[in-house]
């Protein structure tokens, strides 16, 4: 086993004879080293939460980013590396963007966390690189010079990263996660990230469908707390959350919460776990 | 609204002669219609475009929208086919019709319906009307400046209210959301009835919230039949027979009456 | 003399007429070189405003006269100007003749060589002249104004030196004699009828229904002709005319709006009201 994985697991795109690729499970291994993020979804809304963790004491708080904008009705927590994430987000909002370009209307949920595995496995030292044209664009960007991306080089291997993308469409508030084998899954709670095991335990116990967002921030936050080394607070960690908007109601509008609404939102959790796990 | 309707300074001498897809296809004078003294001289230039005649309507109200079109395919003053359809569904709530070059009509809706599929494929869903709308208008500007020459009108009902909407085209994507519209070679003839009849344009006196009458589709229907049962009396390219659609929450429903064939 | 003199004042209806700066302006744009002769046309721009009758006109001989039949559309470019217009003229009492082309070349046309037709009958003294008089005078005016004048006409009569008698007459003046014959934009699918059902020695009841096919089809099948079927039968040497205006109408509009249109009041905008209660008259007297 051992033997045949020093051999298979050099190239990107070769198959082990088990049928593993061992580098897109190596990536998948990088996401448990990554901060723990936590993902709820409610009738409300969709809330995001994750742990920053702060290498020095010197370091800026808030130049560490965890939870990114998509598009206005979309957002996206990250967990592994956070440099990989950003091509990833870079191309999501391309699609966002390119969709409303194209239909004048919000991106499904769905079909942008498609759009980030598609990209997920599209790397590899061969390939035709600069005129990458994957033929399922159906010509739609013809003329409007939007698909510049494309020329750019491929990465070699696979993302070391994994979203969580929370977003409110026209069927109402979704929770998505993509990893590096390009998996894109619709979850009622989801951890990714180097604490998610815990975090997904303690998710199941206490996740119900018909929570209130407010619980959910809370939820969200014990979760958090329970897998982190450091103390949790308003500065160690990042929350965000897709709610309904008053004024347009068939989709959500994506929102970071300040510092101080964290520290509320930390306010409200109780003072210890009740002993439960 | 700002449409560009004149810029022939513009377009490579090619297209100077033709009939510019930007001008109203009933405006292009006939060139056998008037034969001008120096017509024989001037050796006639090729062009790329058609006009195969015919008039589109769609018009909308509360809870319907209705697309029409005659049947006719004219090629100056001869009738190639008398079956010819103007119109295209392209979801379970949008239908689209257009006059125009009946070659650049085929290419349009087809490209349009691969469009809609390959949406319908990586979204799991149809095309709302706004999106087929700016699709549309997307589709046509990609060809700025070699344009399809085809006069679209959209219609529909949004799938969320059921309000039906209509949409007017120019032939390279600027676009407007209506009541009701017209197009083709019968324009000049039915959109001002259209207007006075289901708008309420020119009641001056009336408040403009009050103006639109608000018509039941029944009405309308007899509204579209006379406009185009006058259409033909009066163009030469409309006639044969009319096709309607109309779009409830109910589905669609298509109807044909005949027209005069001469 | 004196119809130079008129002609100077530029025409006798009074009023203004700028035919002479149009063409000023017509050639001075060809001296300055800056404008192409051949773009800049001389013909005025109303003139090329006229209303054309894209046509189907057709006649055929049959052993006691001929049968002459028109469609009744007229048109102005692509738009139907006139649903049921005449276009069999009166040339004399034993002579009509269909006109395609210019409404007012075809109308003017028919209505001047009717005159000199009646002139001419009146100083021979006979009860009829014969057709191929018609057909001279109508050619050599054609043939005057270089097919600037466009009038195609089918011209049908009978006489008593040559029997019935059919001939066609082109803008430009060239003359054809025949038996079946048609004019217009239709004249094609006129004459598929003609070469599919003409015979020789046709009654006159195959006559007119073979008049009525070919009419119908240019209807039908030419998008400037349209509406009714005009018959004209000249036979019995020249002495019986039958007129058969609207001898088929079959294409009928097809709907028309149960309701109709009531417009409400209020849909005419009123600008401003102004009221008198009336106006005084006063008589004044003088005493001059």
């Amino acid at each position: 086993m051992f033997q045949s994985r020093s051999e298979y697991d050099r190239g990107v795109n070769t198959f082990s004879p088990e049928g593993r690729l061992f580098q897109v499970e190596y990536a998948l291994e990088a996401i448990k080293l990554g901060s723990t993020a936590v993902g709820v979804q409610t009738a409300e809304g969709v809330v995001i939460a994750v742990e920053k963790r702060i290498p020095s004491p010197l370091v800026e708080p808030r130049s560490i980013e965890k939870i990114v904008e998509v598009d206005v009705h979309a957002g996206a927590a990250l967990s592994g590396l956070t440099a990989d994430a950003r091509t990833l987000i870079e191309h999501a909002r391309r699609e966002a963007q390119n969709h409303r370009f194209h239909y004048d209307e919000p991106m499904p949920v769905e079909s942008i966390a498609r759009a980030v595995c598609d990209l997920a496995l599209r790397f590899g030292e061969s390939g035709e690189g600069g005129d990458d044209d994957d033929g399922d664009d159906n010509d739609k960007n013809e003329g409007d010079g939007e698909d510049d991306e494309r020329s750019g080089p491929r990465l070699s291997r696979p993302f070391g990263v994994a979203l969580l993308i929370a977003g409110w469409d026209e069927n109402g508030p979704a929770l998505y996660t993509t990893d590096p084998s390009g998996t894109c899954i619709h979850w009622g709670a989801k951890a990714i990230g180097a604490g998610s095991e815990a975090a997904q335990n303690a998710l199941q116990e206490q996740y119900r469908r018909d929570m209130r967002l407010a619980e959910a921030e809370v939820l969200a936050l014990r979760v958090l707390r329970q897998v982190m080394e450091e103390k949790l607070n308003a500065h160690n960690v990042e929350v965000a959350a897709v709610t309904r908007t008053v004024d347009h109601a068939r989709v959500g509008q994506f929102q970071l919460y300040s510092t101080e609404r964290v520290k509320a939102c930390v306010a409200r959790l109780p003072e210890t776990e009740t002993a439960t796990s | 609204m700002d449409r560009p309707l004149s810029h022939s300074s513009f377009l490579p001498p090619l297209f100077s002669s033709a009939p510019h897809p930007l001008s109203p296809p009933h405006s292009v004078p006939h060139p056998s219609a008037a034969p001008s003294v120096n017509a024989a001289e001037r050796p006639a230039r090729w062009s790329p475009y058609q006009d195969n005649g015919g008039t589109v309507v769609a018009l909308a109200g509360r809870d319907y929208a209705i697309v029409a079109a005659d049947t006719r395919f004219s090629v100056s003053f001869s009738i190639p086919t008398r079956e010819f359809t103007k119109i295209t569904q392209l979801t379970d709530r949008v239908v689209l019709a257009s006059a125009g070059m009946g070659a650049d009509r085929q290419y349009l809706h087809k490209m349009l319906h691969t469009r809609l599929a390959m949406y319908r494929h990586q979204h799991q869903r149809d095309m709302s009307l706004p999106a087929a709308a700016q699709m549309l208008s997307n589709t046509l500007y990609s060809r700025r400046f070699f344009p399809i020459y085809a006069f679209n009108v959209l219609g529909g009902i949004d799938s969320a209210t059921g309000e039906g909407f209509v949409y007017g085209y120019d032939a390279i994507g600027s676009h407007e959301q209506l009541k009701v519209v017209c197009s083709g070679s019968g324009q000049a003839i039915v959109q001002p009835v259209l207007d006075q009849q289901f708008s309420g344009r020119q009641r001056y006196s009336v408040p403009d919230a009050e103006r639109a009458p608000s018509l039941t589709l029944e009405q309308a229907t007899a509204l579209v039949r006379d406009a185009f049962a006058s259409a033909t009396e009066r163009d030469i390219h409309t006639g044969d027979a009319l096709e309607m659609w109309q779009i409830t929450a109910a589905g669609v429903r298509q109807t044909r009456y005949e027209l005069r064939k001469d | 003399m004196s119809s130079s003199s008129s002609s100077s004042k530029g025409g006798n209806g009074g009023g203004f007429n700028f035919d002479h700066h149009l063409r000023n302006q017509w050639i001075t744009a060809c001296l300055q070189g800056n404008a192409d002769a051949s773009t800049t046309d001389p013909v005025p721009n109303y003139a090329r405003h006229a209303r054309k009758t894209g046509t189907t006109i057709a006649g055929v001989q049959y052993v006691g006269g001929v049968v002459l039949g028109a469609d009744t559309r007229a048109t102005e470019d692509t738009v139907v100007a006139d649903k049921n217009c005449e276009k069999i003229h009166y040339l004399a009492s034993n002579m009509y003749c269909c006109g395609a082309g210019t409404a007012a070349d075809t109308e003017a046309t028919t209505r001047l060589i009717a005159s000199q037709l009646e002139l001419h009958r009146q100083a021979v003294g006979r009860a009829r002249v014969p057709v191929v008089a018609a057909v001279n005078m109508l050619k050599r005016h054609l043939f005057r104004y270089q097919g600037y004048v466009s009038a195609a006409l089918v011209l049908g009569g009978v006489d008593e030196w040559h029997g019935p008698s059919l001939y066609t007459i082109y803008p430009h003046g060239s003359v054809d004699q025949l038996p079946y014959v048609s004019m217009g934009s239709g004249s094609l699918a006129a004459m598929a009828v003609f070469e599919a059902g003409w015979r020789e020695q046709l009654s006159e009841a195959d006559a007119r229904q073979l008049v009525y096919e070919a009419i119908t089809a240019g209807i039908e099948n030419d998008l400037g002709s349209g509406s009714n079927v005009d018959l004209c039968v000249i036979k019995d040497g020249g002495r019986t005319v039958e007129y058969l205006r609207g001898y088929a109408q079959e294409q009928v509009r097809t709907y028309r709006k149960p309701d109709g249109y009531a417009f409400p009041k209020g849909t005419t905008a009123v600008l401003a009201e102004d009221f008198r209660k009336y106006v005084q008259v006063r008589k004044v007297v003088s005493d001059l």
